[in-house]
């Protein structure tokens, strides 16, 4: 276990009935451990105390959007590696082009399958590990 | 036209003295026939009467011996013969009747002298038979030679007939001889008259063949310089007319025969002014174009008429000059409709250069800007004095890549065009985009000679496109939020795996049927605005009491203010604010101010709603004491799904568009929408709908509303 099986996930998303619901479903089905933040400056707020593993962000978000929360984050030590995924229904070829560029390392396209989201999550940590390994070997 | 006269005068000249001589000619060989003829006559008759004196030269006289018996029968016969030619001869010279001699005195002493001799020969001979009958008779001596002294004496008188006719005879040959030495002589003086006549005939002949040669070669020379002289004026590309000293036409070249499409025979001798548009027919003189100075000419314009009435733009050049005498004036006439037509298509390229709202630049073959037109200047903000000169580089904003004008360049260059997009910086440092179009111009032989550019600012194009897509984002955004949240909470209510727990399972459902309401109330908008947007919407204008209207949607929305801790109140107006307008849409505007004004009061707060009069309109206002509105967002407030804390929306459950519906509502009623704020102390948002005022109508029998719009209009 340890480093190879996922615990903390940040997750940001303006909208509260979803995250409620993207809550309930990676703690209740995936067994992970969530830091739900409303905004940025909230998430900034957690981020240091909670350590993330994974970075989950909604993309449009008034104020501060996903891609300048993210830009944010990495600014900060404790989310400066961790993977970055965006659930989002901005998922024109220009918007992949533009998440591409800002290193995300995948999307989750809203709406999605609540039950299937944890499993989703955890293929995704499986490729970014197998891709750090390649990367460390 | 003159030298033809010169022709016929010299030919006539010619022909006459042709006549003259042949006149002369004829005469003179007539008479010398005439001459000729009568000489014959003349020599005839000299030579018959020459033959009469043969007979009597013939005639021997008798003598003595006549008496002989044998002599008298040969005297006889000779006498007989002599009678015969006598009178053959005498005949003769009675057929000369044409010659013009008269011999009558000496016919008569001839004819009387041959008479006596006859008589006197035949006596003789009587005698010489009666002595012979006496000698042989043997009678006396005395009678015999009474006889022949008888005979004797008759001889001797007959000799003097003789002689006297002889002598006539002579006088005859000499008046002959005369005659024709006369004869002979006019004969002579005819004949040097006629070798004068043939001498003058011939060298009149030759002097006429040289001249008629030296004319006839002037005449040709002179006909073949008038053609030559005709086939320049036919050819040359003016028209070319002649006039009198008062316009009359005199002739035309082809060329002006085409510009009018008359014939020459048509208009010669109409006055120029038939071939000028009648309003320009009084700026026609002939005398202008007189000259103290000599022939210069005088142009000026008009326009000519067609033979079909069409006009034609011409340039008239008038130069008066003197032709023997006579004053000729000269007009040559320039069709310069083609001009004028050439000039107007520069004029109006020159108009729309300057009128049109796509910049154009115009650069030499180096790329030095020649020319910029106004658009230019009002995009980029440069006027043309200060890039005149420039490469258009200056323009450029760093946006493109070295790539990307390497390949505009190489278009350019391969095909001569190019088009596209591309990002430029005006003056005030500003990057706009823009739509470009560049293309080469070549001369004749395919040189580039300059380049042209013609741009128009897309920026507002570019900004409209991205409000489109902007807005379709957003709807697409709006209506997967809900979604997105009726997934999720069904799909793990379906798994069971809120069954555990009762309070997740119920919140699980919240969210699905409050999202759904979400939805519903965002497809709703949605369509509202599209189809206020579109005018699709059908108003029931009615007559409507601001009095009972607002005070029944305070009521109506007290209920959900409460939820909020809010509570509405409803300021006292007037009993009558009556407007035309739709009851429902009203309401869905004051609901929409409503709830916009409890979601954003502080709890507890207080939202105030008044009617009253505002310059000819009834103005309801809807006061909260809220958050307010940001200075930066005042702009916005209208805009579809516009919130100025968007984080704030989904607790307040608002869609973003209910302001953007409520203006389009207000705006078709024809009335206005605003507000006033004072962040955190007060914002009010109000609407105004014009005036109505009750009106009889008599021919309708019924009520009949006025708006106030409608009053204020100008009476007709």
């Amino acid at each position: 276990m340890g480093r190879d099986t996922l615990h903390r996930i940040l997750y940001v998303e303006d909208d509260a009935d979803i995250r409620k619901i993207v809550s309930m479903s990676l703690e209740m089905v995936g067994d992970y451990t969530v830091a739900s933040c409303g905004s940025c400056a909230e998430a900034l707020q957690a981020v240091d105390d909670f350590d993330p593993e994974l970075l989950l962000l909604d993309v449009m978000m008034p104020d501060v959007d996903g891609p300048a929360t993210l830009r944010e984050l990495r600014k900060r030590k404790s989310a400066a590696d961790a993977p970055a995924v965006f659930i989002t229904a901005k998922v024109q070829s220009a918007d992949m082009a533009q998440y591409r560029r800002l290193g995300v390392f995948d999307v989750i396209v809203k709406p999605f399958d609540a039950m299937a989201l944890p499993d989703r999550i955890g293929q995704i940590w499986q490729q970014y590990l197998s891709g750090e390994y390649d990367h460390a070997g | 036209m003159v030298i033809k006269e010169r022709y016929n005068l010299a030919y006539g000249l010619a022909g006459l003295l042709i006549l003259a001589f042949f006149v002369w000619t004829f005469n003179l060989l007539f008479s010398i026939q005439n001459n000729w003829a009568e000489s014959n006559d003349v020599t005839a008759m000299d030579k018959d009467v020459h033959a009469l004196f043969d007979p009597w030269r013939n005639l021997n006289r008798p003598g003595n011996d006549v008496l002989e018996n044998y002599e008298v029968a040969v005297h006889k016969k000779e006498l007989r013969r002599y009678l015969q030619e006598y009178r053959q001869a005498r005949s003769r010279l009675d057929t000369h009747d044409r010659a013009r001699v008269d011999l009558g005195n000496y016919y008569r002493d001839m004819d009387a002298a041959a008479l006596e001799v006859e008589t006197l020969a035949r006596r003789v001979l009587e005698l010489a038979a009666e002595r012979e009958s006496l000698r042989l008779a043997d009678a006396d001596a005395a009678m015999i030679s009474a006889a022949e002294t008888e005979a004797a004496t008759t001889m001797a008188r007959m000799d003097q007939a003789f002689q006297s006719g002889l002598e006539t005879i002579a006088g005859m040959d000499q008046i002959l001889d005369q005659r024709l030495r006369d004869l002979d002589g006019a004969r002579r003086a005819g004949f040097g008259s006629l070798y004068l006549i043939i001498i003058v005939a011939l060298f009149s002949s030759a002097l006429s063949l040289v001249l008629l040669r030296r004319t006839s070669v002037q005449g040709e020379a002179l006909r073949a310089s008038s053609t030559h002289l005709n086939a320049i004026v036919n050819n040359v590309v003016d028209g070319i007319v002649t006039v009198d000293e008062r316009g009359n036409i005199e002739s035309l070249n082809r060329t002006a025969e085409n510009m009018f499409g008359y014939s020459s025979d048509f208009v010669i001798g109409r006055n120029f002014r038939s071939l000028v548009q009648p309003e320009d027919r009084s700026l026609y003189d002939p005398a202008e174009f007189k000259s103290e100075s000599g022939p210069s000419g005088r142009v000026s314009e008009f326009t000519g008429m067609r033979c079909d009435g069409s006009e034609l733009a011409m340039e008239l050049e008038g130069t008066q000059i003197s032709v023997e005498g006579r004053p000729i004036i000269i007009h040559i006439l320039r069709d310069v409709s083609e001009r004028k037509r050439s000039a107007k298509r520069l004029q109006l390229a020159a108009a729309v250069f300057e009128n049109t709202s796509e910049g154009i630049v115009i650069t030499d073959r180096h790329c030095n800007i020649l020319s910029t037109n106004p658009a230019f200047t009002a995009i980029t903000g440069f006027a043309a004095d200060e890039v005149i000169g420039q490469n258009p580089r200056f323009l450029q904003s760093g946006i493109q890549t070295r790539d990307f004008y390497d390949e505009m360049w190489r278009s350019i260059t391969e095909t001569g065009h190019w088009q596209g997009e591309i990002v430029n910086r005006r003056k005030n440092g500003e990057a706009y985009p823009q739509w470009l179009n560049i293309n080469a111009v070549k001369d004749g032989s395919g040189h580039v000679t300059h380049y042209v550019g013609v741009t128009f600012d897309i920026s507002e194009l570019k900004a409209s496109e991205r409000m489109k897509d902007e807005f379709i984002a957003t709807v697409s955004h709006e209506l997967r939020t809900p979604l997105t949240s009726i997934h999720g909470s069904l799909g793990l209510l379906d798994s069971g795996m809120a069954a555990k727990s009762p309070d997740k399972s119920a919140e699980l459902i919240r969210i699905a049927r409050a999202n759904s309401q979400r939805l519903v109330r965002l497809i709703d908008d949605i369509l509202s605005i599209a189809k206020l947007e579109s005018e699709k919407i059908k108003f029931q204008l009615r007559p409507l009491n601001l009095a009972e209207l607002v005070p029944n949607a305070v009521e109506a929305n007290q209920e959900y203010a409460k939820q909020y801790g809010v509570h509405i109140r409803m300021e006292p107006g007037g009993d009558d604010a009556r407007v035309l307008g739709d009851k429902d849409r009203l309401i869905q505007v004051l609901t929409n101010l409503l709830s916009n004004a409890v979601k954003h009061s502080p709890a507890d707060g207080v939202i105030g709603v008044s009617y009253g009069r505002n310059d000819g309109y009834w103005r309801v206002s809807v006061t909260d004491n809220g958050s307010g509105i940001p200075k930066s967002f005042r702009g916005e407030v209208f805009k579809k799904f516009a919130q100025a804390d968007g984080s704030d929306r989904r607790k307040q459950g608002g869609t973003g568009l209910g302001l953007s519906i409520s203006k389009a509502i207000v705006d078709r009623l024809g009335g206005r929408i605003g507000f006033d704020s004072e962040p955190g102390v007060r914002t009010c948002f109000y609407f105004e709908l014009p005036i109505m005022q009750q009106h009889w109508s008599a021919e309708a029998g019924a009520e009949r509303f006025v708006t106030s719009a409608e009053l204020s209009a100008p009476a007709e």
